[in-house]
């Protein structure tokens, strides 16, 4: 499976292209249910103090998915859960939230030889529009065409993305999406990431058993 | 692959080929992928030429194995930059200060080795972090307690040499202070214990701190004079109850005496937690949290040229009814001796005219799952990432960074400081075109000085970071014009900084480079850090 690395270099040229074109590649969803086999997730995360989140958390237990609530702090899902887990084996972990509990997961993981494998960023626009920037497999990236007409109803498609993120090495891709959306009503809303973190073959791993 | 400055590829290879027979090869990682793992996510140069970044690393399991790798880098002149977990976000992270380093990662020594109830101390490795160390306590029920930073995920022994600080009891606060012995391999690959711990077959090693003779243990703080792999620390007791309360005072000049009282009620001993100053006038919680944006009238009374006139704030908070200043205090101890003194704090306070009390709450501890919910959880020695869910994004900050340096002098501990200091930075941010709120309130880490704690944002935008970076100096320099100075800070600004200690012609930075010149003369270990540069590398660096 390419690094985050390689995923932000082929971002980088894909991002070069229209918009357009990129939405234009992706085939219809429903394309996505013969592939796989997918990356089994061991957690999805979604954060309650957001709407879109729990659309997400909501779409992901619908989906089968074993969804796990925070308030923004994810010690006691690590401290708790993951961390033994991680210890064991390393199981990959999914979610859509603000920054803060990406980034303290990511490195967390990274010593269990896990990395980031997709992400969105979803960040709302003036003049009632989002753009969603995905990185990821191109086999993932390609299914969010959809995201354009979804408008505020996007989260439950991001749910849908990240259950399909293919197990094993596969080609990275990056694509950018606009559509139409009406920020949330608090001034305070965190732009949020939706995200999956796997085990990543040939990947460092630190800890001592 | 990246090659460490001044060293041949080919020695470098042999090194790394060395590095690999001594911890094993697939502890000794060289791709760009993993080498990008020890960037430091706050770093002050993020994405330009001068980013500070390793050329590789290498994670020994034990003592025998540093000694071995730290015996290779002397033999080929590599440099190498000890890591203990590297979570010392804002302050470097786990990227070396000298550009193209080994970083020698301690990580996987994460062995407890001893946590002792009865005398209350513990011995650990340096890849221990503070989850480790409070899990085990808890998982073998032992009645103590870790005096943790925020946030948790670094390690004590990394924390303490950076000289960083906690939420509890004072003597447990200060994590350099509350360490008792350490062993440190040198630059030769020597072996050295210190305190009792120079005694074979010691039984003291983590009681008595000072053994017998010099007490150098501090030369392997903020330093580059050895790699240290074990600690031990003094831990605290598990207190019986806890008691915090708030006092408010009415008058923009009763910060003074609010300080003072304070200062008394530590120094005594009455209050033993760490106590918080906020304003409630001023919508400003402990460590400069901001609050909603102050109304422009107020803003107007505190960006007064020559800083804020004391009848004008003092007619404002009484027409609104607020007071100016509060100061939560707190206890740990039994439920008597805790109530007696918040009595007694109050009775003192009650000199200020107009003083208010608030009793927050008496617990029992340990705290139940509810009641510990709605504290921050660092004051009863539990670890914690919360700090990372407080959302960034704020009215007066709506463009958030992508992390943050913490600018923190250290000031006295008297309310003329604080007002001085506002003054001063105040006009300084306007100078600079910082984002400083309009009054900062300082923290109360150690109990005769104060920190003058700002987060200055880290951004991805590579001319931003230039103005920050050259903004800081500019503090740094300001401050000290004031008789302030830094007491710790990230390695893109640990050669201003130090380079303010400058008393007699630099003498304290000449004998550190004396001490550098001696034990580590191939001038391996951490080039940079503190401003110490080794010999060769010296007057490249102050050019």
């Amino acid at each position: 499976m390419a690094s985050r690395r390689e995923f932000l270099q082929v971002g980088i040229a894909a991002l070069a292209l229209p918009i357009s074109a990129h939405a234009g590649l992706a085939p219809a969803a429903s394309a996505l249910d013969n592939a796989g086999p997918f990356t089994p997730l061991y957690k999805v995360v979604f954060d309650e103090r957001f709407p879109a989140s729990v659309a997400f958390g909501a779409e992901a237990r619908s989906l089968g998915l074993p969804a796990h609530s925070i308030r923004g702090d994810i010690t006691d899902l690590w401290f708790h859960d993951l961390d033994a887990q991680w210890k064991k084996k390393p199981a990959a972990v999914a979610g859509l939230t603000a920054q803060g509990p990406l980034f303290c997961l990511e490195r967390l993981a990274w010593d269990h030889g896990m990395r980031v494998v997709f992400r969105g960023d979803h960040q709302y626009l003036p003049a009632g529009s989002i753009e969603h920037i995905l990185t990821g497999p191109e086999s993932v990236v390609n299914q969010a065409a959809g995201l354009q007409s979804d408008g505020d109803d996007w989260a439950p498609r991001i749910a849908n993305l990240v259950a399909r993120v293919p197990e094993g090495p596969s080609a990275p891709s990056k694509a950018a999406i606009r559509a139409r959306a009406a920020a949330p009503a608090s001034a305070e809303a965190e732009e949020l990431i939706s995200w999956v973190i796997a085990p990543v073959a040939g990947a460092r791993i630190m800890r001592r058993a | 692959m990246r090659v460490p400055p001044g060293v041949s590829s080919e020695d470098f290879s042999t090194a790394l080929q060395q590095f690999e027979e001594a911890v094993g090869k697939e502890w000794v990682f060289t791709s760009d992928a993993d080498v990008a793992m020890y960037r430091d996510a706050y770093s002050p140069f993020w994405g330009e030429p001068d980013e500070l970044v390793a050329s590789a690393a290498v994670a020994p399991d034990n003592v025998e194995q540093v000694q071995k790798v730290v015996r290779i880098a002397n033999t080929y002149k590599i440099p190498i930059y000890p890591i203990s977990t590297g979570k010392n976000l804002g302050y470097g992270g786990s990227a070396p200060a000298y550009s193209g380093s080994v970083v020698l990662d301690l990580k996987r020594m994460n062995r407890i080795i001893e946590v002792n109830e009865k005398n209350a101390y513990c011995l650990v490795e340096p890849g221990v972090s503070y989850f480790d160390l409070y899990r085990y306590i808890q998982e073998n029920g032992i009645k103590l307690w870790v005096d943790v930073p925020d946030p948790g995920w670094g390690s004590p022994v990394g924390n303490s040499l950076d000289r960083g600080g906690g939420y509890l009891l004072p003597q447990f606060r200060n994590h350099f202070d509350s360490h008792c012995g350490m062993e440190v391999v040198l630059a030769n690959g020597e072996l050295l214990r210190t305190g009792m711990g120079a005694l074979p077959g010691s039984k003291t090693w983590q009681e008595y701190k000072t053994g017998f003779g010099p007490w150098i243990d501090g030369i392997f703080s903020q330093s580059n004079f050895g790699v240290v792999t074990k600690m031990g620390f003094w831990m605290c007791p598990a207190p019986d109850s806890y008691l915090a309360g708030t006092v408010t005072v009415p008058r923009y000049n009763d910060l003074s005496p609010l300080i003072d009282i304070l200062g008394y009620l530590e120094n005594t001993g009455c209050t033993n937690g760490m106590p918080f100053f906020g304003s409630p006038l001023l919508a400003r919680g402990p460590l400069g949290q901001a609050g909603p944006v102050p109304d422009p009238e107020l803003t107007a009374l505190l960006d007064r040229e020559g800083g804020p006139d004391p009848d004008a704030m003092d007619a404002y908070a009484a027409k609104k009814g607020i007071h100016h200043w509060s100061c939560t205090v707190s206890f740990y101890g039994g439920p008597q001796a805790n109530a007696g003194n918040w009595e007694f704090a109050k009775e003192r306070f009650s000199a200020i005219p107009g003083a208010k009390f608030d009793l927050h709450g008496a617990y029992k501890l340990p705290l139940t799952p509810e009641v510990q919910a709605k504290f921050n959880l660092p004051q009863f020695g539990i670890p914690s990432l919360q700090m990372f869910s407080i959302g960034a994004r704020s009215a007066t900050n709506p463009t958030p960074g992508e992390g943050h340096v913490w600018f923190s002098p250290i000031i006295p501990r008297t309310g003329e400081a604080v007002f001085e200091a506002n003054r001063v930075f105040r006009q300084a941010a306007k100078d600079l075109g910082l984002p400083i709120p309009p009054f900062s309130l300082p923290t109360c880490y150690w109990e005769r000085a104060f920190i003058f704690l700002f987060g200055f944002p880290i951004t991805h935008d590579v001319e931003t970071n230039k103005k920050n970076r050259a903004a800081f100096k500019k503090l740094v320099a300001i401050a000290a014009e004031h008789g302030w100075a830094e007491y710790r800070t990230a390695p893109a600004y640990q050669a201003a900084v130090m380079n303010t200690y400058s008393f007699n012609n630099h003498a304290l930075l000449r004998f550190h480079e004396t001490l550098k010149d001696a034990v580590d003369p191939n001038g391996i270990l951490s080039a940079g850090r503190y401003g110490i540069w080794p010999k060769h590398l010296r007057e490249e660096a102050k050019a």
